[in-house]
Parts: structure tokens; C-alpha cells; sequence
């Protein structure tokens, strides 16, 4: 489950230094995928599970407190909208947000890099 | 349905989640609840089955309710450093804020009822005036110790930290207030520590500290009540 993940992920925002391995994770899985489309919090367990090829999951119901420190943080927004008769919280990335997801993006990619040249080095 | 939901949100109310908070949570948990019922439906299981599949995959609604509230309060810095927050940042921030609420309350005073003219000022040999200015200083002094409690008292409510923080907050802010003082006298403005402790300043902390918590319990006793979800 990812929601020990989560509350590290959290903790990574006001880290700035020698951010550990699954730091800000959830983040950038949730930010990815508002990236594409605005979607409801159900959506987004689902996209994270599936996509992930049930890797990684979220506790149900645990993406919303993590949705609305997002939120809060202003990299989401959400507004409630009436789908098919049913009411739901839309959540979409921001400005903000997207500017997260880019330098998230930049340092995964460098820690999955050293990671590669160092799995590389062993197979070698 | 209703089961799960209520005791998801009479939990999140015992474990002391800002109201405006337990709404939207136990909206959109049941919303996701909703849809895994309807995921279940469409997997071929009918509505009882698909009931409790989604209530199995949402789990324990006493454990889901707590590990709502970890995340919650891990969202805020004073929710994730309640010890530095409520324990030591009083400390250092009381001094500081209650000087400057003092010096804004003053000046704010003195521009109202005085427009910063020095002539309207009263003159050290006016007895009367000079007692109204100390009574203003005195208010000053008192709802400058109101705000800076308040101000505690917001930020452990908002990040939703147990009590004890915000009682620690506001004893912190007790013991300031039992030392610090201000007070106007002919030809002086005095802002300081005195040793002799006033009891009356140390009181307004834990009176508000007081009044919330008797607030927060009967709007939780209400809120309890309802069934609406």
C-alpha cells in the first residue's frame, strides 16, 4: 500500500536536501495524472493502480486528505460537478502544480538514472 | 451504507476533525464508496455482494477514520511538528507578537481618537486623561494576550492536533501573560517583565482555551447527532 508512501511524500515537500528514494512519489503519480485530465478521487486509485500494473496503490479513501493538502498547497484545484447523476469532486492540476510536477519529473529522472547506471555497473 | 459512513464520521468527529473537514471527507469517501459498489455491480455481483466488496476494500471504517486523520494532520507543517509548533514556537513567538499586536493597537488608537496630534494628547498633569490612556494601554495589553492565544488556538484547530497542543499553546501563552506588562504612566510608556504576577492576563489564555474546548465538544455533540451525510 502506498500510504506510508503518501505521508513520506508529504514530508519530501518541505525537504530540501537529500530527498529519499520514494519521496514524493505519490505526488508525482497523482500530479502526472491530473496532468493529462481532471479526474475524481476513485479515478485516481484506479489510474495509479492499473497503470502501475497494481504496483503501487493508494489506500482507498486515503487520496482524499492527500488531495486536499494539494489543494491547500494550491498545485490542484477541484470543483463538484454532477456527472450522470451523481455528484463528484473534480480535481485538476494548477499553474503551481504543473511547475511541481516538472521539477518532480527532473528529479525522478535523475535518481532512476543513477539508479540504472548503478544496477548497469553490477550486471557488468 | 449508512452504517459504514456513520461510523466512518462520528470517528473522524471523535478524533477531534474540524467539522468543515469531517463533511467533505465522509462526502467523497462515500462518493468513492459508490463507485466501488457500482464497479462490483458491474463485475456481475449483486447489490448485497457489491455492498460488501466495496465496504471490504474500504476496510475498517475505525481504522480508515484514523488513518484519515494521520493524513490530515501530516498535511500542515503544525500538524507534522505539533511538538515545535505548540510547545516551542509560543515560546519564542509570544514575546514578539504580543509587542507588535501592542504597538498595532496602540498606534491604531492614538490614530483614531488623537490623529497623532501631540496637543490633543493629554498632558502628564491631566490626571483624568492620563488614566483613560493607561485603560486603553490596559485593553491593549489585554486583547493583544487574546490574539496571540487565538492565533495558537486557530492553528491547532486547523491542522487538527489533539487537544493537548492547544492547551500547551495556551498554558505557554498563561505563563507570558503572568509576567509581561504594559502600562502608561506621565512621561513614560512602560513594556516589560514585572515579577509580580498578574492574574488576571494569565487568566484570559485558559479562559479561551476553555471556551473552545466547550465549543468544539457541543458542536461535536450536535454534529454527532445528525444523520445527513
Amino acid at each position: 500500500m502506498l500510504t506510508t508512501i503518501t505521508v513520506k511524500g508529504m514530508m519530501a515537500a518541505m525537504k530540501k536536501t537529500n530527498p529519499s528514494f520514494l519521496n514524493g512519489v505519490p505526488e508525482l503519480l497523482v500530479l502526472r495524472l491530473l496532468a493529462r485530465r481532471e479526474m475524481y478521487g476513485y479515478q485516481i486509485v484506479e489510474e495509479i493502480r492499473a497503470q502501475t500494473g497494481e504496483a503501487l496503490s493508494f489506500g482507498e479513501g486515503c487520496i482524499y486528505p492527500y488531495l486536499h493538502y494539494l489543494e491547500a498547497e494550491k498545485q490542484v484545484s477541484s470543483r463538484r460537478q454532477e456527472v450522470e447523476g451523481r455528484n463528484r469532486n473534480y480535481y485538476k492540476l494548477t499553474a503551481r502544480g504543473r511547475k511541481r510536477l516538472d521539477e518532480l519529473t527532473t528529479e525522478w529522472k535523475r535518481v532512476t538514472t543513477g539508479v540504472a547506471l548503478l544496477m548497469e555497473e553490477e550486471h557488468a | 451504507m449508512r452504517d459504514f459512513i456513520e461510523t466512518l464520521r462520528r470517528r473522524l468527529v471523535e478524533l477531534g476533525c474540524p467539522t468543515s473537514q469531517v463533511r467533505r471527507l465522509v462526502r467523497e469517501v462515500a462518493d468513492h464508496r459508490e463507485d466501488l459498489k457500482h464497479a462490483a455491480l458491474a463485475d456481475g455481483l449483486p447489490e448485497v455482494g457489491a455492498e460488501t466488496r466495496a465496504d471490504v476494500q474500504l476496510g475498517d471504517p475505525l481504522a480508515l477514520a484514523e488513518q484519515l486523520m494521520v493524513t490530515l494532520r501530516r498535511s500542515s507543517w503544525w500538524g507534522r511538528h505539533s511538538v515545535i509548533g505548540f510547545g516551542v514556537v509560543p515560546l519564542l513567538a509570544f514575546p514578539v507578537l504580543w509587542l507588535l499586536l501592542l504597538i498595532l493597537e496602540l498606534a491604531a488608537g492614538f490614530a483614531l481618537g488623537y490623529g497623532w496630534d501631540p496637543k490633543k494628547l493629554p498632558a502628564a498633569g491631566n490626571p483624568v486623561g492620563i488614566h483613560h490612556l493607561g485603560m486603553a494601554a490596559l485593553c491593549a495589553h489585554y486583547i493583544a494576550i487574546a490574539l496571540v492565544t487565538l492565533l495558537f488556538c486557530w492553528l491547532a484547530r486547523r491542522s487538527a492536533v489533539s487537544l493537548k497542543w492547544m492547551v500547551t499553546a495556551c498554558t505557554i501563552c498563561s505563563v507570558y501573560a503572568l509576567f509581561v506588562q504594559a502600562s502608561i504612566k506621565p512621561h513614560s510608556f512602560a513594556v516589560g517583565v514585572s515579577w509580580t504576577p498578574h492574574w488576571i492576563e494569565a487568566a484570559i489564555p485558559l479562559l479561551i482555551a476553555s471556551a473552545i474546548y466547550f465549543f468544539q465538544r457541543r458542536t461535536r455533540q450536535r454534529f454527532r447527532e445528525k444523520v445527513v451525510v
